[in-house]
């Protein structure tokens, strides 16, 4: 069984210090098994200014078995499959220790993002891009994180599905959007903090 | 056998409970008692035949039974290794290689006893302090995450090497710590870590294998030196220790791979070869084509020809069969067919004689009670000819040499092949040293047939006079098939295998005493069926047993002061082996 009252615990932890951190951990649901992570893309990267977000699925031993992560947010990144998500981390399968958290995990992943490990690649394509032309591969991270990463570049429609598929409930992404004016950094965050 | 009686060193295990943990009490000392040669381990000497490498790392290093473990476990339980490592890079880098955490941490205890509660860092809960468990590497969590997290590791196989749960934290933990923890809540799960630590002797360990008998027979078999020997298991399965099939040699493992494989697939080839023969117009026996000629005769003495099938006269021009005229009488031209049924012929030559000699050797097997009956025959005889032996040595000698025989074909098949051949030998070359081998091949072939002739003639209804000429006959013939056998082997090691791809093919020495038989491991321990058990001291007696019994049916089970059996002029019995071998040494 999933030790809930530490998942509890960590997302209280989480939340105290969202403005240092600027990691955010929601349940999808109740059962607090299925949750969504989102990470800020490092500045001086070509992820800057993303918001991405991860799907997180806690398996029956967590802590004691690590817990699974994939992107939901398309990203272009040699150790993220640009086609499902997937995250080639060490501390995702062996590496993983109790003692590590869901927060501790998602900067990990943050810091994957601003550190890419072209030599133990998820995605070949990317990788090779990576090591042969160093410029294209920042172009396409680039673009790819204008394009899928910032939810302002969508239209209202848009901005309503992304936020639902980050497991909102849809009425309450409606609403929260018409309230801050259509800003669905301000909504997510509004979202995010209850 | 080697013989036993150079060990008169005693072996015995005091009753002390630290000795568990490796410290020992003075008075407590063990030896491996080593006759040479493989040993048998069982379930319940296992313990025991790790005891001695544990034991020699302990002493060495002055450590506590788990980490010696830890070390030999990361080691593969390659003592001289391990010892190298230490010698080369010193004992802090073995250790850390290892996951070996020794702190001194009396000031830790001291200011952590100040408080009566702990956090736990993986529950987040603040607990007292006894509900908390201290590792060797000083990361300190609760009692239930630890447990919880031996648990996960167990059940994905990891028994081995737990690691400690900080991040980052290299250590192995203390396999006391898991044994007691998990066995509060899953003592059948405590079991199976016991279990896994144990068989990480054999699983881990390039000089221990798993008997290959089917069903298991439980044991495993520990060798010396040399992976490159046939043993047979105290449950008769003889095998190959380096590849677990069938003893081949003087095949190499890879030409018996190659081999059996090959056989497999050419019985499919067996049916070509039903396709390929035609009834005798006469007697109306499968008769087989041979050749590329279309008159073929059958062994009745009747010919005929394969095209139409109809009998004909024995003569043959290019163009006409005497006496026959179907008018599609032509040689078979067609390259390809020529060189597979080449190729097929050449394999059906090796295999055929390899058949014949496996199929001897099971005759002979058979044989070998009739032989046995005509011994004891003669034996009650009023004669002057009281010793037998010599019959019992032939039929040794005889079941060695036809094996050798058997397996030297396949071997020449790939030898002399041109499969496995590598650029090292020309053509001239390859006949030159082929014919040698098949010199010896038929010298042994020859011998070995006279043998068995020998062995066969009804000796119990022979005078006194004839018996004896048998006997010198057989005598010299047995000597003759050892060293032929022998040279066989020196010639294949020494001047034909170099010749293939280097380190690639290697053969089991030649034993002129036949397959070695595993001897058991002899040991102080009492037979437990559960290896948790052998963890439990109790206050024994000193009652002495003369060898572990079989299963577990010792009833004085606590006692660990066990001596040895010995016998008054050294040497020792050893049940496993057949009597005659016992006898004979
Ligand atoms: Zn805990
Ligand atoms: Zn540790
Ligand atoms: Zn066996
Ligand atoms: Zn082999
Ligand atoms: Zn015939
Ligand atoms: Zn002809
Ligand atoms: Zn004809």
């Amino acid at each position: 069984m999933i030790d809930f009252s530490r998942v509890q615990k960590e997302l209280q932890e989480c939340s105290r210090d969202i403005e240092s951190s600027g990691i955010r951990v929601t349940p999808k649901s109740d059962n607090l098994g299925r949750l969504t992570g989102i990470i800020p893309g490092p500045t001086g990267t070509p992820y800057e200014g993303g918001t991405f977000c991860i799907d997180i699925t806690l398996p029956d031993g967590y802590p004691f078995e690590p817990p699974k992560m994939q992107f939901a947010t398309k990203v272009w990144h040699p150790n993220i499959s640009s086609q499902s998500g997937a995250i080639c981390l060490d501390i995702l399968k062996d590496q993983w220790s109790p003692a590590l958290t869901l927060k501790t995990a998602l900067l990990s992943v943050q810091a994957l993002l601003s550190a890419p490990q072209p030599d133990d690649p998820q995605d070949a394509v990317v990788a090779q891009q990576y090591i042969k032309e160093y410029q294209t591969f920042v172009g396409t991270a680039r673009y790819w994180t204008e394009t899928f990463a910032k939810v302002s570049s969508l239209g209202v429609e848009e901005k309503v599905q992304k936020l639902v598929e980050m497991g909102f409930p849809e009425s309450l992404v409606r609403s929260t959007l018409e309230a801050v004016g259509g800003d669905e950094n301000l909504a997510l965050e509004k979202l995010c903090s209850g | 056998m080697e013989d036993y009686g150079d060990s008169d060193e005693e072996c015995y295990y005091s009753d002390d409970r630290e000795s568990l943990d490796g410290l020992d009490n003075e008075d407590s000392h063990f030896q491996r008692v080593t006759p040479k040669g493989p040993k048998v381990i069982r379930k319940e000497s296992l313990l025991a035949a790790q005891r001695e490498d544990l034991r020699r790392v302990m002493e060495l290093l002055s450590l506590r039974e788990h980490h010696a473990r830890t070390l030999l476990i990361h080691y593969r339980w390659d003592v001289e290794r391990l010892f190298a490592v230490l010698v080369e890079k010193g004992k802090s880098f073995l250790f850390t290689e290892a996951g070996v955490t020794i702190i001194e941490s009396q000031d830790n205890d001291s200011q952590q006893t100040s408080c009566s509660t702990v956090r736990c860092d993986i529950c987040i809960e603040d607990l007292s302090r006894d509900k908390a468990t201290r590792m060797d590497c000083g990361h300190s969590f609760c009692n239930d995450c630890w447990t919880e997290h031996f648990i996960v590791k167990i059940n994905e196989g990891q028994s081995k090497r737990i690691r400690c749960m900080a991040y980052k934290c290299n250590a192995i933990c203390d396999e006391a710590v898991v044994r007691n923890l998990v066995s509060k809540r899953h003592p059948d799960l405590a079991e199976k870590f016991e279990r896994f630590l144990l068989e990480s002797y054999i699983e881990d360990n390039k000089m221990v294998k798993w008997c290959p008998s089917t069903p298991h027979c439980g044991n495993a078999i520990r060798v010396e030196e040399d992976q490159f020997c046939e043993v047979e298991c105290s449950c008769g399965m003889q095998f190959c220790f380096s590849c677990l099939s069938e003893t081949h040699s003087p095949c190499s493992c890879l030409m018996w791979e190659l081999w059996s494989k090959k056989c497999r697939d050419e019985s499919e080839t067996v049916n070509w070869i039903t396709v390929h023969t035609k009834p005798c117009p006469k007697c109306h026996k499968p008769v087989e084509k041979n050749g590329g000629c279309n008159l073929v005769s059958c062994v009745c003495g009747q010919a005929f020809c394969w095209l139409c099938g109809g009998a004909t006269g024995r003569d043959h021009t290019w163009s006409r069969i005497a006496g026959h005229s179907c008018g599609r009488y032509k040689e078979d031209q067609e390259k390809k067919t020529e060189r597979a049924k080449r190729d097929l012929y050449r394999y059906m030559h090796y295999h055929n004689r390899y058949k014949a000699h496996t199929d001897s050797f099971e005759l002979e097997s058979k044989l070998k009670k009739t032989i046995m009956r005509k011994v004891s025959i003669s034996e009650e005889k009023e004669s002057r000819l009281r010793d037998f032996s010599w019959v019992t040595n032939g039929l040794q000698r005889l079941f060695r040499s036809r094996r050798v025989l058997s397996y030297s074909y396949p071997f020449a098949f790939y030898m002399f092949g041109e499969e496995l051949l590598e650029d090292g030998m020309t053509e001239v070359d390859r006949e030159i040293k082929q014919s040698l081998f098949e010199d010896q091949q038929q010298q042994l072939e020859s011998n070995v047939e006279k043998l068995s002739k020998f062995l066969g003639k009804p000796f119990e209804q022979y005078s006194d006079d004839k018996v004896m000429d048998i006997r010198m006959q057989v005598i010299n013939l047995s000597v003759v098939t050892d060293s032929l056998c022998k040279k066989m082997y020196e010639c294949i090691e020494n001047d034909l295998l170099g010749s293939l791809q280097p380190g690639m093919h290697n053969i089991a020495p030649y034993k002129s005493k036949g397959i070695e038989k595993a001897s058991e491991l002899t040991t102080g321990w009492s037979s437990k069926t559960n290896a948790t058990n052998m963890f439990l001291s109790s206050s024994g007696g000193t009652s002495k047993q003369e060898r572990p019994s079989d299963s577990g049916s010792s009833d004085d089970s606590g006692c660990f002061a066990l001596k040895r059996a010995r016998k008054e002029d050294g040497g020792y019995f050893d049940l496993n082996l057949p009597a005659e071998v016992v006898d004979r040494s």
